[in-house]
């Protein structure tokens, strides 16, 4: 006897088919591109043009001290808030913690326009609009281990005579050194390659080495040197997701017990400052933005759907996002649900991180390379279809990231006890795998459409005029004099922030009482 | 009638079972007795078919299931762990195996009542994993296990994870419940009083080899060697 098993041809194929869809997906709208970005640079004379025009010096000097000083305004910002939601249990605790969420899934765009109406064009703007972005990174990667920290630690440095600083300087913050480190590097590595924000609010002169690619291709044509300027992010976004990937190992091993939060008590006081204090600034923007809309007796709203704004309608726009959106779903659903799937039955460290790798390239970087490389072997560029194949990109690693903790959950027990039940093996993955996974695929789904409505980096680059989304049309209005493009802007805005937050609540729907990540 | 005859199974260097053989006659329960790392629980899934075995051969009722794939057996296998289900209900659970061999839905909804009614957890039916005891998981496991009329019932540790009281009353009911369905089985337990009290006969385990098969009064009587002596008198 040598096997007691034999694998159907069915099932070769299924497995054959887990690998050629990501992979062949990722080879082509990824590694591809980045290899014609790469010829491109080494081709023409780009690194050299780089380097001496002082362009590169002057926008990655800005690109780092700006993100810098983003990260330590973030931590310190979000401190109030994180200690109250994660010391205390009160009425509004959860909905406090959903709502500084809130923010990080509204589109770039929006927060530019919204703090572009608010304090202008200028670096207090930039800096401002990232700590409004970021915030709920630390509130949650912070506040979740805070939460969960044991009171009989601090409780035990008391009856040692410590008293509330040094407790919170010796043990505490010790404790949560890593999780600050980890969620500093995540927030770092999103003020480093912002795009959207800065593009909107640096006015001309403040760029990003981001905005600076995607300036040197779209106004100056000069792609070698935005090549040479995209493979430099490249290079500096690889090296601190490595970065970030070590500290988030050394955040992991610390074990927590679980225990009930008492009542602010006589603290009340402090802990109501924190958590309205800081919502009451977060909603600022928003209801900044909502005031505008409806300046001018409502122009903006009634231009949405008029002609005349751009080549498309507001109407046609936000159609044209709709689809893109639901194309994405199921792009991304059927290529990261292959992806993990297979992360799922075999430990592929290398896989997982050439998955996460379209998170960490910076989004104009995979717009350009779509632009420069897809004339092969189909020329792709003037089709809309790029559009949402951009989105997938950007959207697969979280359909991986909302399955994967699910798949690896499923006991290989599970599995094997409906084998002995009778189930064939492709009955059992219809049987154990697809309903377990299903709400965590929907979850995915909806991260994916979040994605899709938002995104503006590649879409910036890919999009033609009839195949306009909300943001690229918002940032267009922008961009143009007079108070009622910026109205319509502000409308188009609200409409987009709507339907955002539509997706969100309807991922909650499917989140309660599921094991994942994000 | 299950027959095992010179079953080896490696895993790289370590030897999980060596040349193991093997009969347990129909409506027989043979205990599989030894330490934990003695082999038991790879046997239980060499005959399942979850475990390809480097030599030898598994027959049923004359009949090499070597090529024969697991779901095909028609054997019934209660995890240590009882690998329910999470997101199913306790009905569903148990006419899972009900479900694959296509019965009609009548024909399951009495058979799923009335091996409920066998446990105790009639009133039960429509609970999700999350909400059961410990005791109660081990009910439904047992029960998923039976609802089908497997062949062959194999129980690994089924009472393993719970406290002594629970314990003996449970092996008690499994008893009966295994003789009722006239069920062929096999129970791994490293306890050897479950073992007396369960089985017709039993076989022990040493290290991957069965070192003495015979009723558990005669292993007591007559040990087969000073090892088997030491392990069940401890």
């Amino acid at each position: 006897m040598t096997s007691t098993r034999r694998r159907p041809a069915a099932g070769a194929l299924a497995r054959w088919a887990l690998w050629a869809i990501p992979l062949g997906f990722l080879a082509y709208l990824f590694a591809y591109p980045l290899a014609r970005i790469l010829a491109l640079s080494l081709r023409g004379s780009g690194f050299v043009e780089a380097f001496s025009s002082g362009r590169l010096a002057s926008a990655a000097w800005f690109t780092a001290w700006q993100a810098v000083v983003s990260t330590v305004l973030v931590v310190l910002a979000a401190w109030p808030l994180t200690w109250a939601v994660s010391r205390f249990q009160f009425r509004g605790r959860e909905l406090a913690r959903a709502l500084v969420t809130v923010p990080f899934a509204l589109p770039t765009v929006v927060v530019g326009g919204a703090f572009l109406g608010l304090t202008g064009r200028g670096i207090q703007s930039i800096l401002a609009a990232h700590v409004f972005y970021n915030l709920a990174v630390v509130v949650r990667t912070v506040g979740g281990i805070w939460e969960k920290l044991d009171p009989d630690l601090t409780d035990a440095a008391a009856v040692l005579g410590a008293g509330p600083w040094r407790r919170f300087r010796t043990v505490t913050l010790p404790i949560l050194g890593p999780a600050i480190a980890s969620a500093a590097a995540i927030v770092f590595l999103f003020c480093f390659t912002s795009f959207g924000t800065v593009l909107i609010l640096g006015g001309g002169s403040l760029s990003t080495i981001e905005v600076e690619i995607y300036r040197q291709a779209v106004n100056f044509l000069d792609l070698p040197l935005s090549a040479a300027l995209a493979v430099i992010q490249l290079l500096a976004v690889v090296a601190m997701l490595v970065i970030s990937n070590r500290l988030q190992r050394r955040a992991a091993p610390f074990t927590v017990t679980e225990s009930r939060l008492p009542a602010p008590g006589p603290r009340w006081p402090w802990v109501a400052a924190s958590v309205l204090g800081t919502l009451g600034l977060l909603s600022l923007p928003l209801a900044g933005l909502l005031a505008r809309s409806l300046r001018g007796g409502g122009s903006g709203w009634r231009s949405l759907s008029g002609s005349g704004v751009a080549a498309v309608e507001p109407v046609g726009a936000i159609a044209n996002s709709l689809t893109y959106a639901a194309v994405t779903m199921i792009m991304a659903v059927v290529v990261g649900g292959c992806a993990a799937m297979l992360l799922a039955r075999s430990r592929l460290d290398w896989f997982d991180t050439l998955l996460m790798l379209p998170l960490g390239t910076s989004a104009v970087t995979i717009g350009f390379g779509f632009l420069i490389a897809l004339d092969r072997p189909i020329d792709l560029r003037g089709s809309w279809i790029l559009v949402p194949l951009a989105h997938t990109l950007v959207a697969i690693p979280f359909v991986v990231r909302a399955t994967l903790p699910v798949l690896r959950s499923i006991r290989a027990e599970l599995r094997e006890a409906a084998s002995v039940l009778g189930a064939s093996p492709s009955r059992v993955w219809r049987e154990i795998d697809l309903p377990i996974v299903a709400r965590a695929l929907a979850v995915g789904a909806g991260f994916a459409a979040v994605v899709s409505l938002g995104e503006f980096g590649a879409t910036s680059f890919v999009a033609r005029p009839a195949s306009a989304t909300v943001p690229t049309l918002i940032f267009r209005l922008l961009g143009r004099p007079g108070t009622a493009s910026f109205a319509t802007a502000m409308a188009l805005s609200v409409v987009l922030t709507i339907l955002t937050a539509v997706v969100i609540l309807a991922i909650d729907r499917f989140r309660t009482g599921q094991p994942g990540s994000f | 009638m299950l027959e095992l005859r010179n079953i080896t199974v490696r895993y790289g260097q370590v030897v999980a079972l060596d040349r193991a053989s093997l009969e347990v006659a129909a409506g027989e329960v043979m205990a599989l007795l030894g330490p934990s790392g003695s082999g038991k629980s790879t046997l239980l899934r060499v005959v399942a078919g979850l475990e390809p075995a480097e030599t030898g051969t598994v027959l049923f009722d004359g009949v090499d299931l070597t090529s024969v794939p697991t779901h095909l057996r028609n054997f019934g296998l209660m995890f240590q762990s009882y690998a329910l289900f999470p997101h199913l209900t306790v009905a569903r659970k148990i006419a899972f195996g009900l479900r694959m061999q296509d019965r009609p839905a009548g024909e399951i909804a009495a058979r799923v009542s009335e091996v409920l009614d066998w446990v105790g957890m009639g009133g039960l039916a429509h609970r999700r994993v999350a909400r059961l005891s410990g005791g109660e998981q081990q009910r439904v496991a047992l029960a998923r296990t039976l609802a089908p009329h497997p062949r062959l019932v194999m129980l690994d540790e089924p009472v393993g994870a719970l406290d002594r009281n629970l314990r003996s009353r449970l092996v008690g009911e499994i008893r009966e419940l295994l003789a009722r369905e006239q069920t062929t089985g096999l129970y791994v337990t490293h306890d050897h009083e479950e073992a007396a009290a369960i089985s017709d006969r039993v076989a022990v385990l040493r290290a991957g080899r069965i070192v003495q098969t015979a009723p558990y009064h005669e292993i007591v009587a007559q040990p087969a060697d000073e090892w088997v002596a030491e392990f069940v008198k401890a």
